[in-house]
C-alpha cells in the first residue's frame, strides 16, 4: 500500500512517516502543494493524508484540483483547529474523512485503513482468503490460525493483493505500489518476493498470469 | 476635501455668508426701488396738485391773451431758477402758425422757454414729458390742454419741476439703506459666529472628553451633552463597556487557561525529576498530562473563538449549516464495519429560517451533536429543525445504546467520556451547553423513540424570514 503523505511541518512529518511506514506503508512525501498536486496526479496511491495548511498551494484547491483530474484515490484531510466550515468545505472538495490535529498515530491509521478498505471494497479490516487471514489493524497474517513472519515488503506485497482480490496485477503496478517515489525499482525483485511468498503460503494461492501478471486466486467461500 | 471645507465651523459660516449676501442685496435693492416708485409717484402727484392750481386760476381773456385772476402762492414760482416752473403756450388753431411763443410763464423761468414737444393732445388729456431745464437739468413736466366754452382758442398749461432733487432724496434713501443693511449683516454675521461657536462647543467637549479617555484619565465619556451628541457619547460609552467587557474576558481566559495548564506542567517537572521511574509508566503518565493539556487548550481556544456571541447583526441561515455537517458525517460515517450503512435523515428545513448568532457557533453546537449521534448510531440519525415559541428547535436522534439517566446528567462535564474507548475530547457537550447557553438557548438529553438518544438543541436567537 502506497501513501501520499503531505505535510509542511517537518517534526510531524518525519514522526508520520516513520508511523506510517512502521504499519506497513510505502510513504512519499511532499511539503508544499504544488508538488503534492503533482505528485499525487501521476502516482497510484492507495491513500493520501493531506494537510490543508500548505505552502504554495493550499490543500484546498490542490484536493479540488485532484478531483477535477478525476484523481481518484482516498483523501484524508488534516485540519488544524476543531472548526466545522473546514471539515464541511474540506468534504465538499471531496476529501473522504478528517482529523483534527493534534491526534494520535493510532488514530490515523486506523482512519487509513478504514479508507483504503472501503475503496478497494472490503466490508471487514480482517482479510480472508482461503486459510490465510490478514489482519490490517495488527499486519500479522495467519494461515490455518497459525502465525506467519513476512518481511516488511512480503507483507506489503500481500496486502496489495489481497485488497484486490482475483484481479490481474502487472509487476510494474505492483512495485508502483510497494515502492516510494525515490527509490531503486526492478520489476524482478517482484517475483523475489512473490517466490518468497510461495514458501510460506499455500502455493497454489498465488497465480501466474503469463506475460499479464499474478492474480491472487479466492479459494471457494473466502470473503 | 481639503482646507477651510474640512472644518464645519468655516462650512456653516460660509454658507451663512453667502445667504446673507444674497437675501440683502436682494432686500436692498427691492427697498430702493419701492422707494424710488413711491417718491415718483408722490412727485408726479405734487405735480398734479400744481396743475391744478394753475388751471383753476388760468383765465384767457378772449382774442389772444392769457392771463391768471390771482397770483399762485408757491414763493418758488417768483424765484428765478428755482426749481418749479409753469408755462401757458397757445395752440394755434389756424394752419401756418407753427410754433406759437408761450403766452405766460411763471417768473421763475425767468427768460427760458421750455421746449415742448409737438403733441396731439385731446381736451384734458394729462401728458408727462420729460424736458431739459434753464440749466440743463432733468424736469419732469406735466400738461393738460383746456380750452373755454366762449373761445375757440386751446391752450397748454404745463407745470414743470427739477427732478434732481428727486434723484437726491431716492440716492440718500439708498446711501442710508446700505449702511443700515451692512450693519444689519455685520450683526447677523456675528451672530452666525457666536451660534455656530457655542453649537459646536459640545463637540469640542466631546473630543476632550475622548482625549480625556484616551490618555487615561477618565474610564468613560464625561459630562452632559445635547440631545443630539448624547445618543454619540452614550454609543461610544457603551463600545468602550463592550471592549472592557472583551478585554476582561480575554485576560480571565488567558488566566483560566495559564492556571490550568500550570497543575500538569508541575506533574511533568516532577517526572522529569524522577529517576526511578520506568519507561513505560513514565510514557502513559505523560500521555495523561499532554491529555490534560490539550483538553484546556481545545477548551479554551472554543471559548476564546464564541467571544462574539451576542453582538447585533449576526445572522447564518440554518439549512446550509445542517446540510453541510450532513454532507460530512454521511461521508465519515457512512460505512463502518461494525454496523450496516448509516441512514442519515435531515427532515426539510424552511429555507429563510436564521440562527441570529455566529455561523460557527451553530455549527459547532449542531456539529457536535450530529457527530456524536452518527457515532453512536446503530443504522439512523434523524435531524429535524424546527421553531417552537419563539426558540430554534433543532433535534438530534440516534438509534444507537443511549445512555443511562446519570450518564446523561455526567456527559456535559468536562473531559467526561461516555466511552474511553473512542477518539474524542469529552468536551463536545460541554462547548454545546457552554454555547448554547451564550444564546439564552439549552441542550437536553433524553431516550428517543428511535431506541438511542434523542439530543434536543434549543436557542433563542432565531429569525423568520
Amino acid at each position: 500500500m502506497r501513501i501520499l503523505l503531505v505535510e509542511d511541518e517537518p517534526t510531524l512529518a518525519a514522526q508520520l512517516r516513520q508511523a506510517l511506514g512502521a504499519a506497513g506503508y510505502t510513504v512519499d512525501h511532499a511539503d508544499n502543494g504544488r508538488d503534492a498536486w503533482f505528485m499525487g496526479g501521476v502516482q497510484p496511491y492507495d491513500a493520501i493524508v493531506l494537510d490543508l495548511g500548505l505552502p504554495v498551494l493550499d490543500g484546498l484547491t490542490v484536493l479540488r484540483r485532484w478531483r477535477s483530474e478525476q484523481m481518484m484515490a482516498p483523501v484524508l484531510i488534516l485540519t488544524a483547529r476543531d472548526q466545522w466550515h473546514e471539515k464541511v468545505t474540506g468534504i465538499d472538495a471531496g476529501a473522504d474523512d478528517y482529523l483534527t490535529k493534534p491526534f494520535h498515530a493510532e488514530e490515523l491509521l486506523a482512519r487509513l485503513r478504514a479508507l483504503i478498505r472501503r475503496a478497494s471494497g472490503q466490508a471487514s479490516s480482517v482479510l480472508q482468503c482461503g486459510p490465510i487471514l490478514l489482519d490490517t489493524r495488527s499486519a500479522r497474517v495467519s494461515v490455518d490460525g497459525l502465525p506467519v513472519s513476512l518481511t516488511s515488503h512480503e507483507f506489503k506485497l500481500l496486502s496489495y493483493l489481497m485488497h484486490h482480490p482475483n484481479q490481474v496485477l502487472s509487476r510494474s503496478e505492483l512495485s508502483e505500489h510497494l515502492y516510494a517515489q525515490d527509490s531503486d525499482r526492478d520489476s524482478n525483485t517482484i517475483e523475489v518476493f512473490v517466490a518468497r511468498l510461495r514458501k510460506k503460503l499455500p502455493a497454489e494461492l498465488i497465480e501466474t498470469v503469463r506475460g499479464l501478471g499474478y492474480r491472487l486466486r479466492l479459494a471457494h467461500g473466502g470473503a | 476635501m481639503c482646507g477651510w471645507t474640512r472644518s464645519l465651523r468655516w462650512r456653516f459660516l460660509a454658507m451663512t455668508l453667502l445667504t446673507l449676501a444674497v437675501a440683502l442685496a436682494g432686500a436692498g435693492w427691492s427697498l430702493a426701488r419701492l422707494f424710488r416708485e413711491h417718491a415718483s409717484v408722490q412727485f408726479e402727484a405734487q405735480l398734479r396738485v400744481q396743475l391744478d392750481q394753475l388751471t383753476a386760476a388760468f383765465e384767457p381773456d378772449g382774442g389772444r391773451n392769457a392771463r391768471l385772476k390771482s397770483p399762485l402762492s408757491d414763493p418758488r414760482w417768483q424765484t428765478p431758477y428755482s426749481g418749479l416752473y409753469w408755462q401757458i403756450q397757445r395752440i394755434g388753431s389756424r394752419s401756418g402758425d407753427a410754433a406759437p411763443p408761450a403766452a405766460l410763464r411763471s417768473r421763475s423761468l425767468w427768460d427760458f422757454e421750455l421746449q415742448l414737444p409737438g403733441d396731439g393732445l385731446g381736451v384734458q388729456d394729462l401728458h408727462s414729458h420729460r424736458l431739459a431745464g434753464p440749466a440743463g437739468q432733468p424736469l419732469r413736466a406735466l400738461e393738460r390742454r383746456v380750452q373755454f366754452d366762449q373761445d375757440l382758442q386751446s391752450w397748454r398749461l404745463v407745470v414743470a419741476a427739477d427732478e434732481s432733487a428727486l434723484d437726491a432724496a431716492v440716492a440718500d434713501f439708498s446711501g442710508q439703506l446700505a449702511l443700515f443693511l451692512s450693519i444689519l449683516a455685520a450683526a447677523l454675521l456675528l451672530a452666525a459666529w457666536l451660534q455656530v461657536s457655542l453649537g459646536l462647543r459640545p463637540l469640542r467637549t466631546l473630543h476632550d472628553s475622548l482625549r480625556a479617555v484616551r490618555e487615561g484619565r477618565a474610564q468613560r465619556l464625561q459630562g452632559a451633552y445635547p440631545s443630539e451628541v448624547e445618543p454619540l457619547a452614550q454609543g461610544f460609552n457603551r463600545v468602550l463597556d463592550q471592549n472592557e467587557q472583551v478585554v476582561a474576558r480575554a485576560r480571565q481566559l488567558a488566566g483560566n487557561l495559564a492556571h490550568a495548564i500550570k497543575t500538569p506542567l508541575a506533574v511533568m517537572a516532577n517526572l522529569a525529576d524522577d529517576e526511578a521511574i520506568e519507561r513505560a509508566a513514565l510514557a502513559r503518565q505523560l500521555r495523561e498530562q499532554v491529555g490534560q493539556i490539550r483538553q484546556q487548550v481545545d477548551w479554551h481556544l472554543h471559548r476564546a473563538r464564541s467571544s462574539r456571541a451576542g453582538l447585533p447583526g449576526l445572522q447564518a441561515a440554518v439549512q446550509p449549516v445542517v446540510e453541510g455537517l450532513a454532507r460530512v458525517m454521511r461521508k465519515v460515517h457512512a460505512h463502518r464495519e461494525d454496523r450496516p450503512e448509516l441512514t442519515l435523515e435531515v427532515e426539510p428545513i424552511p429555507a429563510g429560517l436564521c440562527f441570529a448568532g455566529e455561523e460557527q457557533d451553530l455549527q459547532e453546537m449542531v456539529g457536535n451533536l450530529l457527530d456524536n449521534g452518527c457515532k453512536w448510531a446503530r443504522s439512523r440519525v434523524r435531524v429535524q429543525v424546527a421553531v417552537q415559541q419563539c426558540l430554534l428547535l433543532i433535534v438530534i436522534e440516534d438509534d444507537g445504546p443511549g445512555l443511562s439517566s446519570a450518564q446523561r446528567q455526567a456527559v456535559f462535564e468536562r473531559g467526561v467520556r461516555a466511552d474511553e474507548r473512542t477518539p474524542g475530547s469529552g468536551l463536545g457537550l460541554a462547548i454545546v451547553r457552554e454555547t448554547a447557553g451564550l444564546y439564552q438557548g439549552s441542550v437536553a438529553l433524553e431516550p428517543s423513540e428511535l431506541g438511542g438518544l434523542r439530543a434536543e438543541l434549543r436557542l433563542g436567537a432565531v429569525i423568520e424570514a
